[in-house]
């Protein structure tokens, strides 16, 4: 928990539009400067952080050191990439800076990303490194991105004068398929001086190494005890379901090898049977209920399921037999066909009937309250009244 | 201006005139330029212990001989007289500059600032030339910053012993100074006789 104000260097040079850092090194570099940011100000609430740009145009200092993390993220937003690294020019810029700190009584540290290649000698970083020992200013250095001759050496030399008690770190980040900020969570530029780390680095970390730190579900029961409860119970009704559900798979598993064929034919049946019902239905009544008829047939059908299997059996054994021979075939269609015709003389001798029965009222001298005429009319009624009771067995028979 | 004790000090105590040091606020004292981080605080011990080297010394780093020293006080002192021990071969300091009152000097600032006062120092190996103040401006001495700009030739600048002659008074400049007040609530500070003792009361 030192209380501390900190500066941040970023390149925001040419250098920076390189991918060997995913996404890209200026977009790892931003990654990186928002958990450092998150990091100083969770470990002590009086800590702040500025940020400085060393390309562009010049050095340029984005944000005053702050303890308002909202502000160091909105200027880290809308950086434009270009020029050439200044590294002399950051490093005291970044000094003056912490000089006019507010709170005399933070220890000044700066941090440095160094991707572009140094173009400033040996001896000039050397005596900076000493300044800034001289006013007990710590320097921690990212050296990234590009591998130039020198760079190492440099910025080792630069931390050799810096250094006064291990207070100031480098950390070399290879590309490679880690994160820029993965590998930084790890070393001492963001877990502090051998205190340990604050929470925030640990969970951080806990978090990047996927959650394996000995929490069930990456969520630290101190911190969150509902939290943790909530998700171990979830997990337990999750397995319980599943486990449910394994089950009636293996049972239906069991049902469906047996009686695997029956059902699909049913389903055929039913339609078949619908549609020739449906057919006398046309020829007797109007076309309108044709197709409510046969919607309730297979809503009939569908709730029915195996109660009626004889009406079932035999229109498979019908639609099978069917398939099968087509003469049969042939004889289930004129035999459809003939309840179709009779349906058809029934209608004849109706409208016959009727027809009858106006012509006589019509004719004249003809009385249809005449007993014979009556007679007649009944004998005619009775007729179709027979045919009637004979087609209405067989209706229900097939139906 | 120098003063030479032309008399032995068993007549009379010298170390009570130098008694400055109990006032001094020793986990608060800090230097800019050592070598060593935190070895500033030796130097700040009894008169009779000046010559005493075995604890350790402030030096400077190689190279750069400039020093700059911040002493805050527990409580208002009023400061008659310095005294420097510093150590052979030139690594005694030549020029001494001493801020009143002001916190946060750097380097940069002690160069530009006008100094309350400025000596040209000689050598001094055994602690008997003192430096004396222009009383009326060390009148009320919350924290001084003695600002070493150069040393007689060496390669570092070594010192010893640093003592102050003078009186405190009881007073404090900046009572605010001292209170410590929380940002996040830590239940350990919240700790009373009934929570702790297994009460009624439990916090969490």
């Amino acid at each position: 928990m030192v209380l501390e104000a900190t500066m941040i260097c970023v390149d925001n040079s040419e250098w920076m539009r390189n991918g060997d850092y995913a996404p890209n090194r200026f977009q790892a570099q931003a990654d990186a400067v928002n958990l450092i940011c998150g990091a100083k100000t969770q470990s002590n609430p009086e800590n702040t952080v500025g940020v400085l740009t060393m390309a562009g145009k010049g050095v340029r200092v984005l944000v005053t050191p702050t303890s308002d993390l909202g502000k160091i993220l909105a200027c880290m937003h809308g950086l434009e990439v270009g020029g050439e690294m200044d590294l002399a020019a950051g490093i005291q810029v970044a000094q003056l800076a912490l000089k006019h700190r507010q709170n005399k009584k933070q220890q000044q540290r700066i941090i440095v990303f160094a991707g572009s290649p140094i173009k400033h000698d040996k001896k000039l970083l050397e005596m900076i490194g000493r300044k800034l020992k001289k006013n007990s200013v710590a320097l921690d250095i990212v050296d990234f991105g590009e591998e130039d001759d020198g760079k190492p050496e440099k910025l080792e030399a630069v931390l050799a004068s810096v250094n006064s008690n291990d207070t100031s770190h480098i950390v070399h980040v290879p590309a490679g398929p880690n994160a820029l900020s993965d590998v930084l969570i790890n070393t001492p530029i963001f877990t502090g001086d051998g205190e340990g780390g604050s929470g925030f680095a640990a969970a951080a970390a806990a978090a990047a190494a996927g959650g394996v730190s000995g929490f069930d579900f990456g969520v630290d029961p101190n911190l969150d005890p509902e939290l943790a409860l909530a998700l171990r119970v979830s997990m337990e009704e999750e397995r319980a379901r599943q486990e449910a559900a394994a089950k009636k798979a293996a049972e239906e598993a069991a049902k469906e090898k047996g009686g695997e064929q029956q059902p699909t034919l049913q389903d055929t049946a039913m339609t078949e049977g619908p549609s020739a019902s449906a057919a006398e239905a046309n020829e007797k009544k109007d076309d309108l209920m044709d197709d409510e008829n046969a919607l309730l047939q297979r809503a009939l059908e569908m709730s029915m399921d195996d109660t009626t299997s004889s009406h079932d059996m035999r229109d498979t054994d019908m639609s099978e037999a069917a398939a099968d021979d087509p003469n049969l075939q042939l004889a289930l269609q004129l035999s459809v066909q003939e309840g179709a015709k009779e349906g058809n003389e029934m209608s004849k001798l109706l409208a016959d009937q009727s027809f009858v029965s106006s012509i006589l009222s019509t004719l004249p001298g003809v009385d249809p309250n005449d007993p014979s005429v009556k007679d007649l009319l009944a004998s005619m009624q009775n007729q179709s009244e027979k045919k009637d009771e004979e087609k209405g067995p067989n209706e229900d028979e097939k139906q | 201006m120098a003063c030479m004790h032309d008399h032995s000090c068993e007549d009379h105590d010298c170390s009570s005139n130098w008694s400055l040091y109990k006032h001094i606020d020793l986990s608060k004292v800090s230097a800019l330029n050592e070598a060593i981080p935190g070895s500033v605080k030796s130097v700040f011990k009894a008169w009779e212990q000046r010559l005493n080297f075995s604890e350790g010394h402030l030096e400077s780093n190689d190279g750069d001989p400039e020093l700059l020293v911040f002493v805050p006080f527990t409580s208002d002192v009023k400061i008659k007289s310095i005294s420097i021990v510093g150590g052979a071969d030139g690594a005694s300091p030549s020029k001494m500059r001493v801020f009143i009152n002001r916190e946060g000097i750097d380097f940069s600032d002690a160069q530009s600032m006008q100094a309350v006062q400025e000596w040209d120092m000689v050598e001094n190996l055994h602690g008997v030339l003192e430096y004396q103040t222009r009383y009326s401006k060390f009148q009320s001495v919350a924290n001084i910053t003695l600002h070493f700009p150069d040393n007689s030739g060496g390669d570092t600048t070594q010192i010893y012993y640093i003592g102050f002659k003078g009186e405190a008074t009881q007073l404090k400049r900046d009572v605010v100074a001292t209170i410590v007040y929380e940002l996040m609530p830590n239940p350990s500070d919240h700790k009373t006789k009934a929570n702790s003792s297994g009460g009624l009361s439990h916090v969490e």
